[in-house]
């Protein structure tokens, strides 16, 4: 049965207002007049050029993607045995501990952000950056520990069990069986972590400080005082980044992975 | 197997990592709000409560979260309905396009509209040279501005809940309704509305909340004069340098959320994790 003209219409309505504005910003970072007009006059590289060239952009975003790495890594650290142990045993009391462990994205970011400042402040001092890979790590953590226990369900126990049985040390069980079967769980919760860490801006907000700033931070600060299609410029590299983000995810693990884990 | 407490062994670190980096300071904002002077009170609850521009901001953050979430149900439905029935390869490709907003940079989607709604933008300069408006309306900072960036944010959440949700309502039974007489209206009102309600509640709340706890959209389409609770809280604590004042407006953000998402958990027990 197919779906009558009128959703049909309504579906395109809806694409329309979710990817129009991209196209628009397409179109306007190309233009040559100092602010930002429709429609452009001209075609210019220059926005990409200048932005290219800019030390904040370029140390904001060399910032991010080391944040961005770092956390991801930890947030897998913690969140690979922590799944390992909530899908493998059964306790009372274990959706409680389910339930602390995905709370994090419950919380709204900025409440998050604004707590971990005060902490930071009044109980453990320590360097921005730190500050900044701790926070990132903690609003990773759900989303690690739920795509991994996802994978892990779908990864047959009694395969270890055989492993063990033949006399292969646990860690040994865990490292040559169980976390190989685990590759597309993990490399799914490894982007999708990258790309939450990366777009942050709630936890980063309030814990950016004198030089160690991430891109989102740096790109509003920028804001509050230009107007001209520089961030335009970098916001269509920005898009396009995703654009090919997404396409990795989707011909290595198909999107309902990732994103229904 | 191993034996229940070695496993738990294995969550002990991020057990404490949260507790240390998520629980504390999180418990210390809450507590902290109502300390003062070394005795329990409710005095800056009080004194936020009585100041028009919080009152303001919530009420502003309830009702667009609302509008948003309810602009966000209709248009998904037909919309959502018409991508199940499509086949896999053109469902994999609108889905993996209705997601970009979701996965860009939340400040280059939101300037995205800058260039839509600026005073030189595409919607003022269409206005203009259709002769509608003699010189250009002021479209940023409103409140509409922030629905429509909210809305563009959190419409691909409600869209994918409610594709997933009619995903599993057997065509057959819309068939065998429509068969035994029923128009496409009463199909789904009958039919479909209530097999998909749960892609609808979940997908409500997550716009929802997401809506009223977002920052970048309103800070950046609201500018600093149309607050919501967001855009105060940061407001209190890094320009007013109020942190006591900005302390209670964050307990009550994360009582709304908090409780929206309790609420969601009563009301579906088995999935709502």
């Amino acid at each position: 049965m197919r779906a009558p003209r009128s959703a049909l219409v309504v579906l395109f309505l809806t694409l329309l207002f979710l990817l129009g504005p991209f196209v628009i910003l397409f179109w306007a970072s190309f233009g040559t007049r100092a602010s930002l007009a429709f429609p452009p006059e001209g075609f210019t590289v220059y926005w990409f050029k200048k932005v290219l060239g800019m030390r904040m952009f370029v140390d904001s975003f060399r910032v991010s993607v080391l944040l961005a790495l770092s956390s991801t890594v930890a947030a897998l650290a913690l969140g690979i045995p922590a799944a390992y142990a909530l899908v493998r045993s059964s306790f009372p009391g274990k959706s409680l501990l389910e339930l602390f462990f995905t709370s994090p994205i419950i919380v709204p970011g900025l409440v998050l952000g604004f707590s971990l400042l005060q902490f930071f402040t009044a109980v453990a001092r320590c360097p921005v950056a730190s500050r900044l890979f701790l926070g990132h790590m903690v609003i990773l953590f759900p989303y690690t520990v739920r795509v991994i226990s996802a994978s892990l369900r779908n990864f047959d126990p009694t395969v270890e069990e055989a492993a063990v049985s033949l006399g292969a040390p646990r860690w040994l069980a865990f490292f040559r069986v169980v976390l190989p079967n685990l590759r597309a769980g993990i490399m799914a919760a490894f982007i999708l972590a990258f790309i939450t860490s990366f777009n942050n801006v709630p936890v980063s907000l309030f814990l950016s400080g004198p030089g160690v700033t991430t891109l989102p931070i740096q790109m509003l600060t920028y804001m509050e005082y230009y107007y001209d299609p520089t961030i335009a410029a970098l916001s269509t590299l920005l898009i396009f980044f995703t654009v090919v983000i997404i396409q990795l995810v989707e011909k290595t693990l198909g999107l309902s992975t990732t994103l229904g884990g | 197997m191993l034996t229940t407490r070695k496993l738990l062994l294995l969550s002990v670190p991020a057990l404490l990592a949260l507790t240390i980096f998520f629980l504390v300071p999180l418990a210390m904002t809450f507590l902290g709000s109502l300390r003062e002077g070394g005795t329990w009170t409710v005095n800056r609850y009080v004194a936020v409560i009585s100041q028009r521009s919080f009152r303001v901001a919530l009420v502003r953050s309830l009702k667009l979260g609302a509008l948003v979430t309810a602009v966000a149900a209709l248009v998904s439905y037909p919309a959502a309905y018409a991508i199940s029935k499509l086949d896999k390869t053109k469902r994999t490709l609108l889905m993996s396009l209705i997601i970009l907003p979701l996965m860009t940079n939340p400040v280059a989607r939101t300037y995205a509209w800058f260039v839509v709604m600026g005073r030189h933008g595409i919607i003022n300069q269409a206005l203009l040279s259709l002769g509608l408006i003699g010189s250009p309306v002021k479209i940023l900072y409103t409140e509409g501005a922030i629905a429509v960036g909210l809305l563009q944010l959190f419409l691909p959440l409600m869209l994918l809940s409610l594709v997933s949700a009619l995903e599993n309502v057997p065509g057959e039974l819309e068939e065998a309704a429509r068969s035994l007489g029923a128009n496409g209206m009463r199909a789904f009102r009958h039919v479909i509305l209530p097999l998909s309600a749960d892609g609808l509640v979940i997908g409500g709340t997550l716009v929802f909340t997401g809506s009223i706890t977002a920052y970048v959209t309103p800070a950046i389409l609201g500018g600093t004069r149309v607050l919501m609770l967001s855009t105060l809280l940061y407001q209190k604590a890094m320009t007013l340098m109020d942190w006591e004042g900005a302390t209670v407006v964050a307990v009550v953000m994360l009582l709304l959320a908090v409780g929206l998402n309790v609420l969601l958990r009563r009301l579906r027990p088995q999935e709502a994790s």
